[in-house]
């Protein structure tokens, strides 16, 4: 697995607590960067701007990519541009939803 | 857009306000239950039922909604809360001001001026709160006029009621004594609970059903059309013309009935295809509130709103506001205790999940039997059957005890 890959892989342990889907089959995390020097840049969204659990799950996704001991400096920037879509979930998530 | 965090609220602050309303909740029942009598009788304007009325409605209702706002205030409009040490300060104000005034009711009513001006000065050291707050938003939207509109609803209504109180003691405007009555009670409840529900309801249905890609555009125009509604009211009140109420009350059901369409058209763009069931009942509320605005319009074009004025304001407080924020708890309550006890521990352990927290099917039970308790003490008030009034209070009371417990319960997860 390349670095991208492991990043993504640990971030599955963060769940959304009211629709337990993780962070990333719900499709919130846009862009993984690594620019240099250590440091891992995460863009990431969340289902809707006024989400109360925004602290909660962004902490997590932070301490998920510093609990790899493999980057110095882990930066997580919360978009709302381009907003969130049901189109970026994974056919799983989807799935659980529409049940 | 780089988005703004670290808006959450120290979860005390909400927890404060939302214990204490259960136990203004519990007694205002508890009052009603020992007032079949008057309530039968249709005297409503009796010590007793004010106390119980105001402790339900400033106790319960509004303390929800206040420790509600100090949460959803900061996530809705992605501002932090302006100061939370006066936050903790307002919550003791308010609620010594609220405990006082309900015990003055009952006791002493000439004698609620002192506690009425200290809740009073609780309910200004929330407004002012919540001023400073929202006039750190970045960008306001239809939401913030929602719920501004709701705060200088709340603000007159409160204004009005004290004016109530000195006109009691002194005679001052006696005149008008009837206006100011019943534009206190249009805005402590279609002006301040029904725009608040409103606008949060903007925020909490498509997160609470996962809906996408709806147009936030007839928004405006239920705002416009409710918040006219309620301005004519208000103008009919003092002038004493009933036909401009009929007028108003049927601007009003249209706002309602816009409000309704609106929600209808988010919920049909939902991803989440099973809301969950106390989410359900709180959205059962709304066609119960359009249903008494659309009664409250009929009464007053045949000429009987006066005599059903009683039974609908009741029925609007229960079955609209009340089953909205028992059904909205439901869902709050467990978000709170979940950010209090498992926020930090997101992502480093398996935490449970929001349903794990409280029996979500529980609220079928409790809150049809709240439902059948409400409808039944209605009948018995329209019909006069002191035996029935009874047991649909005993069931509502027996409902919102379940209720609490249910709530308290999350605490231990």
């Amino acid at each position: 697995m390349n670095r991208k890959e492991v990043v993504l892989s640990n971030l599955k342990r963060v769940m959304d607590p009211e629709l337990n889907i993780n962070v990333v089959d719900l499709g919130l995390i846009y862009d993984i960067n690594f620019p240099g020097g250590g440091k891992a840049v995460i863009t990431m969204t969340l289902t809707t701007p006024g989400c109360p659990l925004h602290d909660s799950i962004v902490s997590g996704v932070k301490y998920c990519i510093e609990d790899l001991e493999l980057f110095s400096d882990v930066e997580v920037n919360l978009v709302w541009e381009p907003a969130w879509t049901p189109a970026r979930m994974t056919p799983e998530a989807n799935q659980l939803l529409r049940g | 857009m780089l988005a703004n965090t670290k808006n959450e609220t120290n979860i005390k602050l909400p927890f404060s306000f939302i214990l204490f309303s259960l136990l203004c909740l519990i007694g205002s029942m508890a009052l009603i239950l020992f007032q079949g009598e008057s309530i039968i009788n249709s005297q409503f304007r009796i010590p007793a039922i004010w106390s119980a009325a105001h402790l339900f409605i400033l106790g319960w209702a509004l303390m929800t909604a206040m420790g509600a706002m100090y949460q959803l205030v900061p996530v809705a409009f992605l501002t932090p809360i302006w100061n939370e040490r006066f936050g903790f300060i307002q919550f003791t104000v308010t609620a010594f001001g609220i405990l006082y005034f309900a015990h003055s009711l009952f006791h002493n009513p000439a004698g609620a001026m002192l506690p009425g001006l200290i809740t009073l000065t609780g309910i200004l050291m929330f407004l002012l709160q919540m001023y400073m707050t929202l006039r750190q938003q970045a960008k306001p939207n239809v939401l913030t006029l929602f719920v501004g509109t709701a705060l200088i609803s709340l603000l007159s209504a409160i204004l009005l009621g004290i004016l109530m109180v000195f006109s009691m003691k002194t005679g001052f405007i006696s005149g008008h004594y009837q206006a100011v009555f019943k534009s206190h009670i249009l805005l402590g409840t279609a002006g301040w609970f029904t725009l608040l529900i409103f606008g949060f309801s903007y925020k909490m249905v498509p997160m609470f059903s996962l809906s996408h890609g709806y147009s936030m555009k007839p928004a405006k125009y239920v705002f416009m059309v409710y918040a006219a509604g309620l301005a004519a009211a208000v103008i009919s009140f003092f002038t004493g013309n009933n036909s401009l109420l009929t007028i108003a009350l049927m601007i009003l059901s249209c706002g309602f009935a816009f409000f309704t369409c609106h929600m209808l058209q988010i919920l049909q763009k939902r991803v989440k295809k099973k809301l969950d069931y106390s989410f359900r009942f709180a959205l059962l509320a709304i066609p119960a509130g359009l249903t008494i605005h659309l009664g409250a319009f009929i009464s007053s074009l045949i000429g009987s709103f006066q005599n059903t004025v009683g039974y609908l304001v009741f029925a609007y407080l229960m079955l609209w506001v009340a089953l909205s924020i028992l059904g909205y708890l439901f869902k709050i309550v467990p978000f709170l205790w979940w950010t209090w006890k498992y926020s930090k521990e997101i992502g480093k352990r398996s935490v449970p999940s929001l349903k794990d927290m409280m029996n979500d099917k529980a609220s079928i039970p409790v809150l049809s039997a709240f439902i059948l308790g409400i409808l039944s003490v209605t009948v018995s008030i329209v019909c006069e059957q002191p035996a029935l009034f009874l047991s649909g209070q005993i069931v509502t009371a027996g409902a919102s005890i379940v209720f609490c417990y249910l709530i308290i319960t999350v605490l231990k997860q």
